[in-house]
């Protein structure tokens, strides 16, 4: 890697537009320039976006998968245990692995796990709780929460070049241009 | 495109909009965060206040039952079940619309349930709240009841009887209350980042900025975030159709006539959508005009919960019906005396008043003049809220006050304790609605965001 | 600016391809040879013949009714699922008189089928005395034609409406579906219940289960989807409708039989909690028959077939999309569906031993081949599309 020619004091670079699809075109002409440490902020979720930046499948599908198995083996496990080697009683002379009965639990248990993985899972893979980023130091950047839509190049981004990647993103015709510290 | 033909279609028949025209991404984080930013209007506090005091009550009915013991109410033999339990399943049943409108219609890409779910899955998490309450004090001494409810080794060595619908329950209404507080929580994060942007002093900064845990609208976050949101509504949905399944397992799976009928899951879970639209009505209705939400919450939300209230409606009434052949049919003894027994016997007044607040005023939702008349609706809403507490009423009191042996019939007298319990959950109920409203944006910021016109992408070529 | 032309709208360009006739052949061909096994069957073994008929009858019946109900279910809430699928729910609903036609040999046999029709037995059983105000043959069939009466009156209306609106009578056809379709499905469940509990549960005269007609009902509904998906597949192997349906449709379908398979299986073991958890004896008797003496195997057989399998198959969004995997689905599941009713009818004839008689093989052949015969000639005399219908152009700008 060549070294870039920024000072150590940059997040990135924050370019700000007016309208969601301006962002989306911005972001593909952003990948197909070649950069990768890009990140997007919009204030709903854009489903071309993610694309567009070349982030295709999430995770987390496969996460609530696996929580949704490991709960049925727990719901099923806890009640064998509890029902046929804890305490094995006869009650109502149902058999003591009474599978029927044990349906519901074991429902219960499949769903929950799924959705804590769900949950869980979206949250460990976006690195929240993330109390502080350096993009909340651009000045502007509380409107990403409003109506305002961003795009930074990260300057841990092999390409990235202070001016040149300046230039670049005011060819795509943002609003303004600014310098985020870390 | 161009049709040649002289057969072009006719235009598509328009609908009143989900939202009103004119509005932006911008002004609609205003309106709906500007509600809570701005001052309560006095109307707002002193309904608060009637709230806290009912609250006040079920603090000190619930006290009295704690000193005294459950003796204070009016179960007793044969009537075990009384209030708490048609309470319970009243409370539960109404939040399940909560989680209808938050997760079925999101799967079903339903728009208009966007401006409702946010309240509507803050309703279910309430009502769940006072639901759990009425077992936990029904075993008198909630602090032993840990060990009676929950599987873990405890010093008496003894564990939970898995083949016991009461069992099912407390995993399904735990499960229940544990995923719906999730899903509420997720759906907020966005929109607590917009309250934090948007506090106006430091305090708030502070407490939105935790809450919100950093969310900053990254669109890979986003990525992941709709992937997950979607995921907990198709997990929610089979879960919502198992908790008052579940329910209605607690009286099915027993012997007593009037409780063991295999219809009772899925009209158990009908009864509860169509209860939870009812009071999703009850309070929709007042609150679009006192906040004037009216731009957001349309007549066309309102004419589509009719309309599910209205299918709901249908399918409970079906229930009722097939109980009454099933009776006849199965020959059993027992069975046919438990059906001349609701419909003659001394509780007939509360039977005939379910048919008419569940069957037949809910008729009048097959007309259009109806379903787009507020007032109609709000008043067919509260029938139906009748109706449905009436509906467990019948099937635990009349089952069970005249079952298998005559000689331990008996009535059921509910105390002024059963009363105060009943209306103090009320109570705590509209008093957490009211915090609600207060503290966080009862509409979902970010999805009526999507829902304006900037949002649509246009396609164009880079 | 639009990303593929949109397909014409002329009816003329919409009607069926040659291959629809060649299959009606077929079809016909089949059900033919099938129906004259049948008929030596009936000669060998009248009563065996009968049961076998009933199932196969069942089966069939399940599609058409079923069908009645998708058609209704898409008029009152729209979609574009329904749309592209319509005009195969439409036919297979104006089956409805050969299905009564096919029906007149299982009134002719009543009592080899049900006990409750056969005098001698019913004199010397008091639960029976009881039920014969309601389970005698005259009232019996009298139910039977007002059923047919019934959706077949729905069936005309829906169809005469359809009609008009390809010829451009468009908003007050639109209009006076949805109102049908409103009440016809109040009386698709109150009458499909009776049917229900006439046809299949009264098999068992002492059982009763509540909740039986609906699950009967959702059963319908999925058998109906099953066969739209199988058609729709065929269908989009040829023109005009290889440029109508797309991937999107197809998950759509795919979605929609996953959701169905999960309701029947919900109600199904709903079902089956209840009673096993109660134990009542006369209630418990009914799957103690079905899940001993053989029959376990087939009780297994539904749980990963009727299930499992299709569950875990439609979870995947690629097969969803998949055209010929989500018809390979769809054919299991309705093969599944003839087991499914054959597990619940069989074990009342045989309650301690697995019967399969060849006749249950031929019977389901030949309905089904007489069955789509009949359904491939209706499908024909109309355009594939509701080409007036004014939803029709989002429906196919969907893909």
């Amino acid at each position: 890697m060549s070294t870039p020619n920024h000072g150590p004091e940059l997040h990135g670079l924050l370019a700000e537009f007016d309208s969601a699809s301006q962002l989306v075109a911005a972001a593909h002409r952003t990948h197909a320039a070649g950069f990768r440490k890009v990140d997007a902020y919009s204030p709903f979720p854009i489903e071309e976006l993610a694309e567009a930046l070349g982030h295709h499948h999430s995770p987390v599908p496969l996460l609530v998968l696996g929580g949704g198995l490991a709960g049925a083996a727990a719901g099923i496990g806890l009640q064998y245990f509890v029902s046929v080697v804890a305490y094995p009683l006869n009650i109502g002379g149902k058999p003591l692995w009474s599978w029927p009965a044990f349906i519901p639990v074991a429902f219960e248990t499949t769903i929950l796990f799924a959705a804590f993985a769900a949950v869980f899972g979206m949250l460990i893979v976006n690195r929240l709780p993330q109390p502080h980023h350096p993009v909340f130091n651009a000045p502007r950047f509380a409107l990403a929460s409003r109506d305002r839509y961003f795009l930074c190049i990260e300057a841990e981004d092999p390409h990235f070049d202070r001016e040149r990647t300046r230039q670049f993103l005011l060819s795509l015709s943002p609003t303004e241009v600014t310098e985020v510290a870390p | 495109m161009s049709v040649d033909s002289p057969h072009a279609p006719l235009p598509a028949p328009v609908r009143p909009p989900v939202i009103a025209p004119g509005h932006s991404a911008s002004t609609v984080t205003e309106r709906i965060s500007n509600i809570v930013f701005g001052r309560m209007p006095r109307w707002f506090w002193l309904a608060f206040g009637v709230a806290f005091m009912l609250v006040l009550g079920l603090l000190a009915s619930i006290g009295k039952l704690l000193f005294v013991g459950i003796g204070v109410w009016g179960v007793t033999q044969p009537i075990g079940w009384g209030f708490d339990i048609i309470n319970f399943v009243w409370w539960i049943g109404i939040g399940h619309a909560g989680t209808l409108i938050s997760a079925i219609l999101l799967l079903l890409r339903q728009e208009w349930r966007t401006s409702i779910n946010r309240f509507a899955e803050a309703m279910t998490l309430f009502a769940v709240a006072c639901a759990a309450m009425y077992p936990l004090l029904h075993t008198g001494r909630p602090w032993l009841a840990v060990y009676w409810l929950f599987p873990y080794p405890n010093s008496m060595n003894i564990w939970p009887n898995f083949r016991s619908p009461l069992i099912w329950d407390v995993f399904a209404v735990s499960t229940y209350a544990t995923v719906s507080l999730l899903f509420w929580f997720v759906g907020l994060i966005p929109d607590l980042a917009t309250m934090r942007d948007r506090a106006r002093n430091r305090a708030q900064k502070l407490i939105y900025g935790v809450l919100s845990l950093g969310w900053r609208g990254s669109a890979i976050h986003w990525h992941n975030y709709e992937s997950a949101y979607l995921l907990l509504a198709g997990l929610s949905t089979p879960l919502v159709l198992s908790v008052h399944t579940i329910v209605s397992f607690d009286f099915a799976v027993g012997q007593v006539p009037g409780w063991h009928a295999t219809i009772f899951p899925p009209y158990f879970v009908a009864g509860a959508v169509f209860a939870g639209f009812a009071m999703v009505l009850t309070l929709a209705i007042p609150l679009r005009r006192l906040f004037h939400l009216e731009d957001f919450i349309t007549m066309r939300h309102l004419q589509n919960m009719g309309k599910v209230t209205l299918v709901t409606g249908l399918i409970v009434f079906y229930g009722y019906l097939v109980e009454i052949f099933t009776a006849w049919y199965s020959g059993n003894l027992y069975e046919m005396f438990m059906m001349r027994n609701r419909v003659l016997g001394p509780y007939a007044w509360s039977w005939w008043l379910l048919i008419l607040c569940n069957g037949l005023v809910p008729q009048l939702l097959w007309l259009r003049r109806v379903r787009s008349s507020e007032l109609a609706l709000w008043g067919i809403a509260m029938f139906v809220n009748v109706g449905m507490w009436l509906e467990r009423f019948v099937i635990v009191v009349t089952s069970l006050h005249r079952d298998f042996l005559p000689a331990s019939w008996g009535f059921y007298k509910p105390t002024v304790f059963d009363w105060a319990t009943f209306v103090g959950t009320i109570g705590l109920f509209l008093a957490l609605i009211f915090l609600f409203i207060r503290f966080l944006p009862m509409i979902s910021i970010f999805e009526m965001r999507t829902l304006v016109p900037e949002a649509k992408i246009k396609e164009s070529q880079g | 600016m639009d990303r593929t032309p949109l397909p014409s709208l002329d009816p003329a360009a919409w009607s069926a391809p040659p291959a629809v006739h060649r299959w009606r052949g077929i079809a016909l061909a089949v059900g033919l040879v099938a129906a004259a096994a049948c008929l030596a069957g009936w000669l060998l073994d009248r009563d065996q013949m009968l049961r076998s008929w009933l199932v196969a009858w069942l089966l069939w019946l399940g599609v058409a009714l079923g069908s009645l109900s998708l058609a209704m279910i898409h008029h009152l809430t729209g979609g574009a699922w329904g749309l592209v699928i319509r005009r195969q729910l439409e036919a297979a609903t104006r089956t409805l008189p050969l299905l009564a036609l096919l029906c007149l040999p299982l009134l002719a046999g009543l009592p080899a089928i049900f006990v409750w029709a056969r005098p001698e037995a019913v004199a010397h059983d008091h639960a029976l005395h009881h039920k014969a105000a309601y389970l005698n043959v005259p009232f019996f069939i009298g139910r039977t034609v007002a059923a047919f009466a019934i959706f077949g009156l729905l069936a005309f209306l829906l169809g005469r409406w359809s009609r008009q609106q390809d010829e451009g009578g468009g908003a007050a056809s639109g209009a006076r579906m949805r109102a049908a379709s409103g009440l016809g499905l109040v009386l698709m469940v109150l009458v499909g219940t009776f049917v229900s509990v006439d046809w299949l549960m009264s098999l068992d005269p002492y059982w009763y289960s509540s909740l039986y007609g609906v699950l009967f009902l959702a059963g319908h509904a999925l058998s109906a989807l099953v066969l739209a998906i199988v058609v729709t597949w065929l269908l989009a192997g040829h023109a005009p409708m290889s440029t109508a349906v797309t991937k999107k449709h197809f998950h759509d379908y795919g979605k929609l039989l996953l959701a169905f398979v999960m309701f029947w299986t919900y109600l199904a073991i709903s079902q089956y909690i209840i009673q096993w958890q109660a134990n009542l004896p006369e209630e418990a008797v009914w799957f103690q028959h079905r899940t001993h003496g053989g029959w376990q195997w087939v009780a297994l057989a539904i749980v990963l077939f009727h299930f499992l399998f299709p569950f875990l198959l439609l979870l995947s969004r690629s097969l969803k999309q998949r055209m010929p995997a989500l018809a390979g689905v769809a054919m299991l599941l309705l093969v599944m569906r003839w087991v499914d009713l054959h597990w619940q009818a069989a074990p009342t004839f045989s309650p301690d031993r697995l019967a399969l008689h060849w006749l249950d093989l031929a019977a389901a052949v030949a309905v089904g081949g007489l069955w789509l015969a009949w359904f491939f000639h209706q499908l024909a005399k109309r355009p594939l599309l509701p080409v007036n219908d004014p939803h029709i152009e989002e429906a196919l700008g969907h893909g």
